[in-house]
């Protein structure tokens, strides 16, 4: 009886566990499990052109994902061929030394790749890309067409625009804006989102050259900038989660959403009806540079140690052409790392005419490389800032002195 | 049956104990001790690096920003006990004493005070999430609805009322778990000792501090020290409720959210550290395992005295 | 004694009004207000639209409108985090009762050498939060292999309820009487056979007490599939059900339809078995 309890068990666990994977085929992990059909399209257009080769798309959970990664590379289980993520979260894989390294002899096409894209999947110590970077994501303002033509609204110029208009869809009873800060990387998105032609392209070149820190009047302005305008967020946005947030703008509740371009497709599938226009958050004055927030969210790497380099480093060199950008941006509707993409989706088209003028979004691209990670630190500054526990030069002085634990221009 | 009865016995007597043994061993014993060996070393990722002696320790104890988070998540325990104490003991043994009297109707609220007790922990956590929220939540419309729009507030984002709300929630989810332990102790008082005592006081009062409370404080024991571990392992509620970074501004950062966000690592951190990660849980688990025990045997004694 | 009795005179107002017996029937009936009403406000939530959960939350809907549950049920993999959970609990509780009497019947019927230690050995297990070895359980599991198995959580779950189950069964099994045993020994029934069929049977009330122990926090466990298993088809219903509050953030009607779904089977075995449950639960603070 407990023999056949125990086998039972053990039978049970077996069935559980994934079947292995066949060894002629390369594996691709990724975190996208609601683009696992446009992946296998893609993967079959390879798999057309190149016969014997067979790749299987297998998808994890976002959240931990890097967790997964990392245990299976690490236990000698990892795939042939994966995605990863950028900058901080890119290099605490690669450092392991699990990826394989990429350059113009293996993959030749990423040499059209732009400076930045290319950035964020190369490791700073040794100026090695690991990776194919697939797309970037801007931070900027969204709105509802409808509700804004019915208002007389038109995109603002400067920031009095900006209030102006704010203040009129709360005079006609609708929320200006939709965005809640309860979850702690909203509060990030807030800042790239509105507060980036604030601050302004002289105060990143400054803050990358060493000139200048968080204290900033630029930066500190523009923090002053975001609470004033927060005024314009819903009652008790403070306690209003992301998910509440989406909600009440794909409902047309709401005016405005401050997010990511990837929140487009999200509004879409939810309200297929709204019609939607973006633009970049004005600065001061009608004549500052417009900039949006711009970062890359992934990229694909190989294993440095697949059993099939040669046929993993050919797909690597298919997902970096212009065919699989053009089909990437066309199916999955992001912008595509790759080079001279066009976009059908006019939408998409405006955000790509929006990163030409982009400053990066600054903590996850600069400062998510030790800890405490700028995010980390700014999400909950500005939680305080926003609950009305600290001022905006309090929040610049707080970020620069726990940077400095590990930030080298910052340490005095 | 083959062999000496003796050594048979033996054998049998091997066969029952040696299989559960051997599993506690292995996924208890084995586990905790190397909790304890981890947090000497250095991690990259999940690959164990060199010996470091206490630099983990240190790290988490005396280094900024690790110093500050640790005493943050730390200090927010500490109160969630006391008030859980009050709201979830206290009230439990209010509930058990009213239930005690036996009047008509108390099966029935004996089963619904302890209804919640079985539900699962996340399903809490979402009920009153969607309760608390700003604009749609019952407990804001029933404000707005009876003229109380200005009690309306945003609970969970706001650094005075988050760590209280998710207490609440906690204390409706458990709260009958103390009452019906308190109510058994209660119920195994013999009769003639309380008919002496009724003899000799009219005072409620006097009944509950002379008898009931002696009576019942092996109960307390346990239920004081399972609150303790409980609330030094807080990970759940906080969790669904405001999410790994204990928001607003890590007001209700608690040690075992603080301790996954170290070792696992969040969307936002920079990554995972297994060795500031093992140092927590070893510093955590000492801490328990000191004031488990000295609960345990302070309140042992005094039990013993009266 | 003074001041406690004088605080207990002042209270003579409501009591006189009331009568004491008055007062506490009306802490209770408010107490069962305030437990129940929560789970009656997402019961009603389930068959509502958003603008009816928004505008009368407390109001009675039509429960004909089923639209919420069919939609958790066929757009959701409810189902299957259903099953899962039930295999999983399910496989649990047969390892955790068959090794758990094992040990116990040793400790409790038979006299050796280092029974007290064996005893002490999984005592010791009673109070340790496992959730804090989940770094060394994660690489445990891993070198294994059975991470991303349900096989992992079962092992896990035995090694959690061991402890108390070995607690409860120990105690019990010391109270029943020599007599049964000692005769059949006579009629020279091997040990096993002893066990097997004589001694079991009378352990099953046991047997019940330490199952629902064990059941409820198997069943409602979130952390270690949190840690352990990332595949959806794999995932134990509180997992499950993080997942999928995260689709359906825009339709509260829905939301309330997954937690009444998931909460409904523990619900109803609870209204049925309510004494069970509530001394199993019990069993071990209760002294």
């Amino acid at each position: 009886m407990k023999k056949l309890v125990c086998s039972t068990i053990v039978a049970l666990g077996a069935l559980a566990t994934a079947l292995p994977a066949m060894a002629q085929e390369l594996t691709f992990w990724s975190w996208r499990q609601e683009d696992k059909a446009q992946y296998e399209k893609f993967i079959d257009v390879f798999e057309a052109k190149n016969p014997g080769i067979t790749v299987k798309f297998e998808t994890f959970e976002a959240t931990n994902y890097n967790t997964i990664l990392s245990t299976a590379l690490a236990g000698g289980s990892g795939p042939d061929l994966m995605f990863t993520r950028t900058y901080g979260g890119m290099e605490t894989v690669a450092s392991g030394g699990y990826l394989l390294a990429l350059d113009k002899t293996n993959v030749p096409a990423l040499s059209t790749f732009t400076a930045p894209a290319l950035a964020s999947e190369t490791m700073r110590s040794n100026k090695t890309t690991y990776a194919v970077p697939f797309a970037s994501q801007t931070m900027l303002v969204i709105y509802n067409k409808d509700i804004f033509d019915k208002n007389g609204l038109s995109e603002p110029q400067s920031w009095d625009d900006f209030i102006k208009a704010s203040e009129k869809l709360k005079a006609a009873g609708v929320m200006p804006f939709a965005n809640g800060t309860a979850t702690a990387w909203q509060n990030e998105v807030v800042v790239g989102g509105l507060v980036s032609s604030i601050m302004g392209r002289s105060f990143y070149d400054d803050l990358m050259a060493g000139k200048a820190d968080f204290t900033d009047k630029r930066y500190v302005g523009a923090l002053t900038k975001l609470k004033e305008i927060t005024k314009y967020f819903p009652d008790g946005f403070i306690g209003l989660d992301y998910a509440s947030a989406q909600q009440l703008f794909s409902s047309g509740m709401a005016g405005m959403f401050v997010g990511g371009s990837y929140e487009l497709a999200n509004f879409k599938k939810q309200n297929p009806n709204m019609k939607m226009g973006i633009f970049a958050a004005p600065g001061l004055k009608a004549e500052d540079e417009k900039l949006v927030a711009l970062y890359f969210d992934g990229g694909y790497a190989a294993n440095a140690k697949t059993k099939n380099k040669e046929a993993a480093v050919k797909f690597l060199n298919f997902l970096a052409s212009q065919e699989f950008g053009q089909m990437f941006a066309n199916d999955l509707n992001n912008i595509s790392a790759v080079p001279g993409v066009t976009f059908k989706e006019p939408l998409l088209g405006e955000v790509a005419d929006l990163n030409k003028h982009s400053i990066p979004y600054l903590m996850l691209v600069h400062f998510r490389y030790g800890e405490p990670s700028g995010s980390v630190l700014l999400q909950s500054e500005i939680q305080k800032l926003l609950g009305g526990k600290a001022t905006p030069e309090e929040v610049g002085k707080n970020l620069t002195t726990g940077l400095a634990a590990w930030y080298a221009p910052f340490k005095k | 049956m083959p062999g000496s009865p003796l050594v048979s016995r033996r054998l049998w007597i091997s066969a029952l104990i040696v299989p559960p043994l051997a599993f506690v061993a292995l996924f208890v014993v084995y586990p905790i001790i190397s909790a304890f060996a981890y947090a000497f070393f250095h991690w990259n990722g999940l690959a164990r690096g060199e010996f470091v002696g206490f630099a983990n320790f240190y790290k988490v104890l005396f280094t900024q920003p690790y110093a500050d988070w640790t005493v943050n998540a730390f200090l927010h325990n500490v109160w969630v006990f006391f008030a859980l104490m009050v709201l979830q003991n206290g009230l439990g043994f209010l509930l058990a004493y009213c239930l005690w009297r036996e009047l008509p109707g108390a099966a029935f609220h004996r089963i619904s005070v302890f209804l919640p007790v079985v539900l699962s922990t996340i399903i809490v956590g979402f009920l009153w999430k969607l309760f608390l929220h700003p604009l749609f939540g019952v407990v804001n419309i029933s404000f707005r609805g009876l003229g109380l729009g200005g009690l309306a507030q945003p609970w969970l984002g706001q650094d005075s009322t988050a760590l209280w709300s998710l207490i609440i929630a906690n204390a409706w989810h458990m709260v009958g778990f103390p009452t019906l332990v308190f109510l058994a102790g209660m119920q195994r008082i013999p009769g003639e000792i309380l008919d002496a005592v009724r003899m000799e006081t009219e005072s409620e009062w006097t009944k509950i501090t002379k008898i009931v409370w002696p009576l019942v404080a092996p109960s307390a024991t346990v239920v004081f020290t399972l609150l303790f571990v409980g609330s030094f392992n807080w990970f759940e509620i906080p969790y669904v409720m405001v999410g790994l970074e204990g928001s607003p501004h890590g007001a209700t950062d608690v040690l075992g959210l603080y301790f996954y966000r170290t070792a696992f690592g969040n969307m936002s951190g920079s990554g995972q550290d297994f060795g500031a990660g093992s140092a927590l849980a070893v510093l955590i688990f000492v801490f328990i395992a000191l004031v488990a025990g000295i609960i345990t045997f302070k309140l042992r004694a005094r039990e013993i005295q009266i | 004694m003074n001041v406690a009795s004088q605080s207990y005179y002042d209270r003579r107002g409501i009591l006189a009004a009331l009568g004491k017996d008055g007062l506490i029937q009306l802490i209770l009936i408010l107490n069962t207000a305030v437990m129940l009403a929560p789970i009656l406000i997402m019961l009603f939530a389930a068959f509502k639209t958003n603008a009816q959960i928004f505008q009368s939350p407390f109001g009675i809907p039509d429960f004909s409108n089923v639209a919420n549950i069919t939609k958790i049920w066929n757009e959701t993999n409810f189902l299957r985090y259903l099953m899962n959970s039930v295999i999983v609990t399910g496989s649990s509780i047969v390892v955790i009762l068959t090794l758990g009497t094992m040990a116990a019947y040793a400790v409790a019927r038979y006299k050796f050498w280092g029974a007290s230690f064996v005893l002490m050995f999984f005592l010791a297990g009673l109070t340790l939060p496992l959730k804090l070895a989940i770094i060394p359980l994660f690489i445990l599991m891993r070198d294994l292999g059975i991470l991303n198995t349900q096989l992992s959580l079962i092992v896990i779950y035995v090694a959690m309820g061991l402890p108390t189950t070995v607690f409860i069964m120990t105690g019990f099994i010391r109270t029943l009487p020599n007599e049964l045993e000692d005769a059949a020994r006579m009629d020279g029934a091997s040990e096993p056979r002893i066990m097997w069929s004589i001694m079991l049977p009378l352990v099953r009330p046991a047997m019940v007490i330490a199952g629902i122990q064990n059941v409820v926090p198997i069943w409602n466990d979130f952390f270690f599939p949190l840690i352990f298993i990332q595949k959806d088809k794999l995932k134990t219903l509180p997992q499950g059900l993080t997942t999928f509050m995260g689709e359906y953030t825009t339709d509260w009607g829905v939301l309330f339809a997954g937690l009444l779904l998931s909460s409904a089977p523990v619900i109803i075995v609870y209204i049925i078995l309510s004494r069970q449950f509530i001394n199993g639960m019990t069993a071990g603070a209760v002294k």
